[in-house]
């Protein structure tokens, strides 16, 4: 019984039948056929829309000073504190609070390591500033004198602080000049902390405006004259600022105490110039309020059912290089949409089919998308909406802009690059 | 030691039932035989046509044999129900040039049930292996796409086979001549399995197509065997296959012809303890596409020893129906052991096989081990 059972064994083993090719005389008569073509008239009724998100909606607000490109600044309105202080607990009555200075602090989300002397200038503007505030309007504010300024690239240069009490209060290294500044380097994303220390003259605390104050900064540079400040719609990259006051405790008279508060922005955003151009012709993505620009795609008949797609591109012409600060890039997403129905076609979020690629400044190369998955996904369902949007990343972060030609202008219009593998044809010997 | 031969024999037979039942349930593209690289480029790898035993023999024995389903007119030999299954499992070594490969597949090549009608008619029939197309290639290459050299990886699988579904009808004409007929359903299919994977898998995506080919073809055949004296007998055959038609999706894509065959046999027994054998067959496969060629194959066998537990030894040469060039040739021995057992309700036949086919740039060289299980109920 148990020889029986070992030869059945032996006759279940397991099948290995793969071997090297011996082509053409031991292979099969078909061969794996692939295909390479750009087909320029799939992608019809293409369209701008624009409004998407407004710069105050923005993660980051973009500084940058290239002369007859761009001048964008950033501003931002902080919160309130309360003018008056209970001074004992359990007591009704308050008394008012003495500001002795004020620590602000921004975050310096991106910027160009080649910067040289990069400095952030620090201006007074009216806390009137809200989402309807223009360069133009606030020009003569930032004409102003400088409320303080900071050379980012010496405070770099400097040797870190590292001392046990020093690490106990800031809780890492810290870099300090002699103006009172400071800067942190971020752990989690090497992103710039700084600090400007404020005196009452350069911080002033109004009564009347409940401590509201708001800041413009500005960048400068010898070279590359461009960085990116965090906005309050990342978590802790918002602008903060701390106040440092004191008050009389009134049942003892000869008592001061000390003590801060710290505020947020109840409002940040950021102004520039020139202004994004209006819509045209041509598909634009990016600017501010950002544009997005809406591709269906016929898909012919034998992409469906006789081929398989194992690489897509989306071929786009811009109409002129990005202008902007040298050396700066932002992307470009490609994302399918779920529902057809033009300018609020819901998008999908469904991250393994969007197409990505990065736009830098100043080139004025085709630009290519990588939408292999997406193509694949519509060929096996014929039901699917083939529609995407282009759209900037992150939106309105930027001043950037980038336009692509349109199917309205034949020469340059946009095209779907694929590479196919013909059906094997099966049962042939 | 009896109550032992009992219970194997208990057991063989309901092995033997229920590989039965599995086997007519199943769909015949598992019967698949050995298979060869010469027949990837072809058809496939022409089935043999032969029970363990026959094939202990190097095939000379099957004219002779009811339970190969090469003859009609053997199974008139048969004189109860009986039926028999053949396995086999196969260590394969394939050299082309400095390419060099191991495989190895397991198959149940032929299945065989017959019984009387009468005294004289005895109805049969059963599955055997037509054409074996379960192979798996894979080559590399290096592709220009959109300008820029991509490595390629290229995998073709295809698995199942042809089966030859027969149903037969033998008669004992004259107490020394028995003839036989045969209808044949060729029929079968094979998944097949086409891969291209790109090393560079950021960019390109790996592209799979699957299908199902199904074949269909119709033959029939018709034999005798005759009793020149009490020790000598001789066989003739031929056999007629029509087209074999494959289907994709409903969708006929190609049509070839099968062959015309024909050969004979001859025994000499030597008592009961010896028997000889000698058999030829001839097939036109030159129809059947591109790269086939007519096929002559002969055999030399003997069957030693008591018929309850035989020694067999046998030698064969052939040719290969496909290949590329010339036409790729065959040589094998085989030896083998049959025991039988429960008063000759059962039997089991061993035989283990070794082969080599030669054809232009590849030589295969095969070891196969075979297990046959005959049963009486």
């Amino acid at each position: 019984m148990k020889r029986l059972a070992l030869l059945l064994l032996l006759c279940a083993c397991t099948d290995r039948v793969l071997a090297p090719g011996v082509c053409p005389g031991f292979c099969p008569g078909g061969t794996i056929g692939i295909k390479d073509t750009i087909l320029t008239d799939v992608i019809q009724r293409d369209s701008a829309f624009r409004g998407y998100v407004q710069a105050w909606q923005a993660e980051a607000m973009p500084i940058a000073d290239v002369p007859g490109v761009v001048d964008s600044r950033a501003i931002f309105l902080m919160g309130a504190i309360p003018p008056r202080v209970v001074a004992k607990s359990g007591d009704t009555t308050t008394v008012p609070i003495a500001v002795d200075s004020a620590r602000l602090r921004v975050v310096v989300v991106r910027r160009d390591p080649s910067s040289v002397n990069l400095r952030l200038k620090l201006y007074r503007l009216p806390i009137t500033i809200d989402s309807t505030s223009t360069f133009a309007q606030l020009a003569s504010a930032f004409s102003a004198p400088v409320v303080d300024s900071v050379n980012v690239s010496a405070l770099l240069a400097r040797p870190p602080i590292s001392d046990t009490a020093t690490l106990r209060i800031w809780g890492d290294t810290i870099r300090t000049d002699s103006a009172g500044h400071t800067l942190q380097i971020s752990r989690s994303d090497s992103s710039l902390i700084v600090y400007f220390g404020l005196d009452t003259t350069r911080a002033r605390f109004v009564v009347a405006d409940s401590g509201k104050v708001a800041y413009g900064v500005r960048v400068a540079a010898d070279v590359r004259a461009s960085a990116a400040l965090g906005a309050t719609d990342v978590f802790d990259r918002g602008p903060l600022i701390r106040w440092f006051y004191h008050y009389t405790v009134t049942a003892t008279p000869d008592s001061v105490a000390h003590t801060s508060i710290q505020r947020g922005a109840n409002f940040d955003s950021f102004v520039f110039d020139p202004p994004t151009p209006p819509l045209d012709n041509n598909l634009a993505v990016g600017g501010v309020p950002s544009a997005r620009s809406l591709l269906r795609v016929a898909m012919p008949a034998f992409m469906h059912d006789s081929i398989d797609v194992v690489r897509a591109t989306v071929v786009l012409v811009p109409v002129a290089p990005v202008q902007g600060a040298p050396g700066d890039s932002f992307s470009v997403i490609a994302r399918p949409v779920l529902t057809d129905i033009g300018a609020k076609s819901p998008l999908s979020t469904t991250s393994t089919l969007f197409g990505r690629t990065t736009i830098h400044i100043g080139a004025a190369d085709t630009v290519r998308i990588e939408l292999s998955d997406l193509v694949r996904a519509w060929a096996l369902d014929t039901s699917a909406t083939t529609t995407f949007m282009l759209g900037q990343v992150p939106e309105a972060a930027s001043y950037t802009e980038i336009r692509f030609y349109s199917s309205r202008t034949p020469a340059f219009r946009p095209a779907l690059h694929v590479t196919y593998v013909k059906r094997f044809p099966f049962g042939s010997p | 030691m009896r109550m032992t031969v009992r219970r194997l024999g208990g057991w063989a037979v309901r092995i033997t039932v229920i590989s039965t039942a599995v086997l007519i349930i199943q769909p015949p593209n598992r019967l698949t035989a050995q298979d060869s690289q010469f027949g990837i480029r072809g058809l496939g790898t022409p089935g043999k046509w032969e029970s363990v035993r026959a094939r202990a023999t190097g095939g000379a024995f099957a004219p002779f044999d009811a339970l190969s389903p090469l003859l009609d007119a053997s199974l008139a030999d048969v004189r109860r129900m009986t039926a028999g299954v053949t396995g086999s499992t196969s260590w394969r070594s394939v050299s082309a040039g400095s390419t060099n490969a191991s495989l190895r597949a397991s198959r149940y090549p032929a299945l065989v049930i017959a019984g009387p009608l009468s005294r004289r008619i005895v109805v049969g029939g059963g599955f055997a292996t037509y054409l074996d197309r379960t192979f798996g290639i894979v080559t590399h290459d290096t592709i220009n796409l959109r300008g820029v050299p991509q490595p390629i990886t290229d995998e073709i699988r295809s698995d199942g086979a042809i089966s030859d579904l027969r149903l037969a009808l033998a008669a004992r004409v004259q107490d020394r001549l028995a003839v036989g007929v045969g209808i044949h359903r060729i029929t079968g299919s094979t998944r097949v399995v086409a891969t291209r994977r790109f090393d560079d898998s950021t960019t390109y995506r790996n592209s799979t197509s699957r299908d199902e080919v199904a074949y269909g073809g119709n033959g029939g055949s018709a034999s005798a065997l005759l009793d020149l004296t009490s020790d000598v007998r001789v066989a003739g055959w031929v056999r007629s296959d029509g087209k074999l038609r494959a289907d994709v999706r409903g969708r006929t894509v190609a049509e070839d012809d099968l062959p015309l065959g024909f050969g004979g046999g001859v025994r000499w027994r030597l008592g009961e303890q010896a028997a000889f054998a000698g058999a030829l067959a001839w097939r036109k496969w030159a129809g059947a596409g591109p790269y086939s060629h007519d096929t002559f194959d002969w055999s030399l066998g003997a069957e030693l020893g008591s018929p309850v537990s035989p020694l067999r030894v046998g030698v064969r040469r052939g040719q290969l129906a496909f290949g590329v060039g010339k036409t790729p040739t065959e040589f094998g021995v085989a030896v083998g052991l049959g025991k039988q057992f429960s008063g000759g309700r059962g039997r089991l036949d061993f035989g283990l096989e070794r082969l080599q086919r030669k054809g232009d740039g590849l030589t295969e060289r095969v070891w196969t081990f075979l297990l046959g299980l005959t049963v009486r109920p």
